[in-house]
């Protein structure tokens, strides 16, 4: 089909611009999540919002209303896994473990005994980036907004924070307060995303660009633009790869993500030989 | 201090889950022999309405759950081990019901594929055959066994072959009140008779015949009988995803067909539908797939009859029936 | 202005494992350079942490410039060079430049931004360490001494009046260690900068040192380095030898 005629409709119009809006949010939180050592947070949010939709559900709450469950609850595990790693000598990848076992737990013992549903809760679960909403794309491009303002605002803390916390803290910097910030934006991209896009494509957007502009960037400003740069690209050029080789978009996103993330390694490895390994 | 309130979150979502899981209502103990597990609603329904008051009938899905995902707990293991028939749709349902029946170390326990006697069509969408619109029939012997579509009950004949499936389990299972199971069955078959006849009128004088469906591959066999033309936005398997063209051609079907509704599953997320229905400027009606009630209708005792009585008034409007 | 710029007062803290450090009281006054000595394990490390506010302090209280820890804010005041080499991850994507610059925020208020000025100040702190060719060099990209230079840049470039630095010398060769010695006792002289240092090199600080503390869980000697070097107590535990070796001043 005609390129040109797929774009000139609604649903792909929205996507390019909420997967473009969640991408550069997303990608910006990641380079801060991957240098903190967070970087599966995405995963373990999304499945306490699996648990949290189940709650929802279980309450009769589907989806705009389900928000109003999952994002309080959501945002209490993201302060648990802060929490867990500060307070409780864990390690990042440990807490996010943790948090994320009992939200998934809790949700397939709910899902299963609740006294069942009136709805199917993996229906409800999953977002799909072709079935967004105009409303949608206005809450996205404002969360898009606001992240992007806290994190030129905070900027430098937050660079201190991902740096070193033990400096960080010698410099005046409040770092819980930061971390917090910090952890409780990523909860609310992901309950959004979770519910735009889906928990694969939450995942990658979190993580690959950050990992690709890590391999390329000669700086820490940079490296944020730079992983902006590739997260918002590879939703563009999935989708059009998506409509033009007639494959799902998320999954085709993934894909472009990766292919980034493999050619930014090859062209350090040309780079720099040396510092390659 | 912040981490004990930590702490006391987990603890109350962890005793939250517990007592949800502890609060379901207990089993009532029957009083007839005859214990009988089903999976899905329709073989429930008939089995109930077969029993009478001979046999107690339970169903395995909780309600509201999706029938490819659902995975049995240890409590309904004990349940079928216990039950003197087991009854289930196809292997193309409920794949994992043959795995948990021979799990099941029982010499009483007997087994019934109810779906035995029906001829299965494939699922077609129009992404796997592009745009020859095939007439009913043609094709679909030479597909390929894992596209077979399993909602067989959805065609009244189907379902009258089903209940003499299922007939058979109770009469073999329970001789002796065999009389009162062959009775009951054909009063069911005579509702399931009058049910078509219904369906046949009412869908007789549409202003389309388009079955436009934005969802998985559901309502084929239904679409068949009356000679609907049927097109899904995406096959059986639940876990496929629609590509952005085909979504597109769904939008363009809908607009040269002229039809005023896209339908939607019920139980399922309509996001998707929604979003064709807004795109192609029509409205969104809800076809009940049956495979299994929501919690609100399981507790009204709703039928099968009633759903299709429902997905009936449904088809109307959105087909634009008139009725004479 | 108070020109006590640490004390503590029975300090305690303990881990898991117990009690690490007890019972802890001194005062350092400004323009001291304290070197701080000990065995290892000996709570060196716990107690500048402690100071900073790092470790929780389980008993006793300590103050900086006078205010006592839980409420000091005036950060700008200190500098700090952790134990280093394994704290800064080697794939951090910051140059040298921007990781100075974080020295500066504690100059800064919300939101904090760096202006020409300061780019001058980065520029001149690394022009005096010697390091201005490293300015856009990747800091995984240094070797050793240069990333320890590095990080005492970001630790002065806020013209701090305290400099704590935690085992700064630990990876560098002999003859760049001398060098640091003598870059931070210039640091001390001519800006009249309050240093603590923690070092298990107790030969090489005595060179500078205007205080010497020697830690083993409590205090078992504070004093001036003359006093250290005559102590009976430091010839009993060093042996006539050492103590020789470290009081040789050149």
């Amino acid at each position: 089909m005609n390129l040109l005629e797929i774009l000139s409709y609604g649903f792909i119009q929205r996507a390019l611009l909420a997967g473009t809006l969640i991408a550069l949010l997303c990608s910006v939180l990641g380079v801060f999540l991957v240098l903190r050592r967070l970087s599966l947070i995405g995963d373990g949010l999304a499945h306490v919002t699996f648990g949290s939709t189940a709650i929802a559900l279980a309450l009769k709450m589907y989806s705009a209303m389900s928000l109003l469950v999952s994002m309080p609850i959501v945002l209490l595990a993201s302060i648990g896994i802060l929490k867990l790693t500060e307070k409780g000598r864990l390690s990042g990848d440990a807490a996010i473990g943790l948090v994320s076992a009992l939200g998934i737990s809790a949700g397939i013992i709910l899902a299963s005994v609740g006294g069942g549903y009136n709805v199917d809760l993996l229906s409800y679960l999953f977002g799909n980036i072709l079935s967004i909403r105009s409303e949608e794309v206005v809450i996205a491009a404002l969360l898009c907004v606001g992240v992007l303002l806290l994190v030129t605002f905070y900027y430098h803390e937050l660079f201190a924070i991902s740096f070193s916390d033990e400096l960080a803290k010698v410099s005046g910097v409040r770092t819980s307060y930061i971390n917090a910030i910090l952890v409780l934006l990523t909860a609310l991209s992901v309950v959004l995303a979770m519910k735009l896009v889906g928990i694969m494509l939450i995942s990658s957007l979190l993580i690959v660009p950050a990992a690709a502009a890590l391999q390329l960037a000669r700086g820490f400003k940079v490296c944020i633009i730079l992983a902006a740069l590739q997260g918002c690209s590879s939703v563009v050029i999935g989708i059009i790869i998506s409509i033009m080789s007639n494959l799902p978009a998320s999954a085709t996103i993934v894909m472009v993500n990766l292919l980034f993330f493999t050619v930014s390694c090859v062209i350090r490895r040309i780079i720099h030989p040396k510092n390659s390994n | 201090m912040k981490s004990r309130i930590g702490v006391v979150i987990l603890v109350v979502l962890c005793s939250a889950a517990l007592f949800l899981a502890s609060c379901k209502k207990g089993e009532e103990k029957p009083a007839v022999s005859l214990q009988v597990v089903t999976t899905l609603f329709p073989l429930y329904d008939f089995a109930r309405t077969i029993a009478g008051d001979k046999a107690h009938v339970t169903m395995l899905l909780p309600p509201g759950v999706e029938p490819h995902t659902f995975e049995p707990r240890p409590e309904d293991m004990i349940r079928i081990s216990r039950a003197g028939l087991f009854i289930y749709t196809n292997k193309y349902m409920e794949p994992w019901a043959e795995k948990v029946v021979s799990g099941i170390d029982s010499r009483t326990l007997r087994v019934v594929n109810a779906g035995e006697r029906v001829t299965y069509h494939a699922g077609v969408t129009e992404d796997e055959h592009g745009h020859d619109h095939t007439k009913s029939g043609e094709h679909d012997h030479h597909h390929d066994q894992k596209g077979m579509d399993p909602h067989i009950w959805l065609d009244f004949d189907n379902a009258a072959l089903m209940v003499d499936t299922i007939l058979d389990g109770f009469v073999a299972a329970d001789p002796a009140n065999g009389d009162v199971y062959r009775q009951n069955a054909e009063t069911l078959k005579r509702r399931l008779v009058k049910l078509d006849l219904q369906y046949r009128k009412t869908l007789a004088l549409c202003s389309t015949r388009t079955l436009l469906h934005g969802g998985h591959y559901t309502f084929g066999y239904l679409a068949r009988r009356y000679n609907l033309d049927y097109h899904a936005l995406s096959g059986i398997s639940s876990d496929s995803e629609p590509s952005a063209e085909r979504m597109a051609s769904l939008v363009r079907e809908i607009r040269s067909s002229g039809a005023r509704y896209l339908f939607a599953e019920e139980l399922l997320s309509p996001r998707l539908t929604e979003t064709l229905a807004n795109e192609a400027g029509v409205g969104v009606l809800m076809l009940h797939g049956a495979h299994n009630l929501s919690r609100d209708d399981m507790a009204r005792n709703v039928t099968f009859f009633d759903l299709m009585d429902r997905n009936l008034e449904q088809l109307q409007k959105g087909l634009q029936c008139r009725t004479k | 202005m108070s020109d006590k710029i640490v004390t503590t007062e029975l300090l305690s803290c303990s881990y898991r494992e117990g009690r690490v450090l007890e019972d802890i009281s001194f005062q350092v006054e400004r323009g001291d350079y304290v070197g701080i000595v000990g065995p290892n394990g000996s709570g060196k490390s716990t107690l500048v942490k402690a100071l900073l506010g790092l470790v929780t302090i389980s008993k006793g209280s300590a103050s900086l410039f006078g205010t006592p820890l839980p409420h000091f804010r005036d950060w700008y005041k200190v500098g700090y060079l952790p134990q280093s080499l394994h704290l800064v991850n080697p794939v951090f994507p910051a140059t040298v430049h921007e990781t100075v610059g974080l020295g500066l925020l504690s100059l800064k208020r919300f939101p904090k931004r760096l202006n020409r000025a300061d780019n001058d100040k980065i520029n001149t702190i690394l022009d005096e360490l010697g390091i201005l060719d490293l300015e856009h060099k990747l800091i995984g990209e240094l070797s050793g001494g240069q990333l320890q230079r590095v990080l005492l840049a970001r630790a002065i470039v806020n013209d701090p009046e305290l400099l704590v630095l935690d085992e700064p010398t630990a990876a560098l060769d002999p003859e760049t260690r001398g060098r640091f010695y003598a870059m931070i006792a210039s640091i001390n002289r001519s800006r009249g900068v309050t240093v603590l240092l923690v070092t298990h090199d107790s030969g090489a600080i005595g060179e500078h040192a205007s205080k010497m503390l020697y830690l083993d869980k409590k205090i078992l000697f504070y004093g001036s380095f003359d006093q250290f070097c005559c102590s009976h107590e430091m010839s009993s535990l060093f042996g006539e030898h050492s103590q020789h070796l470290m009081c040789h001043r050149h």
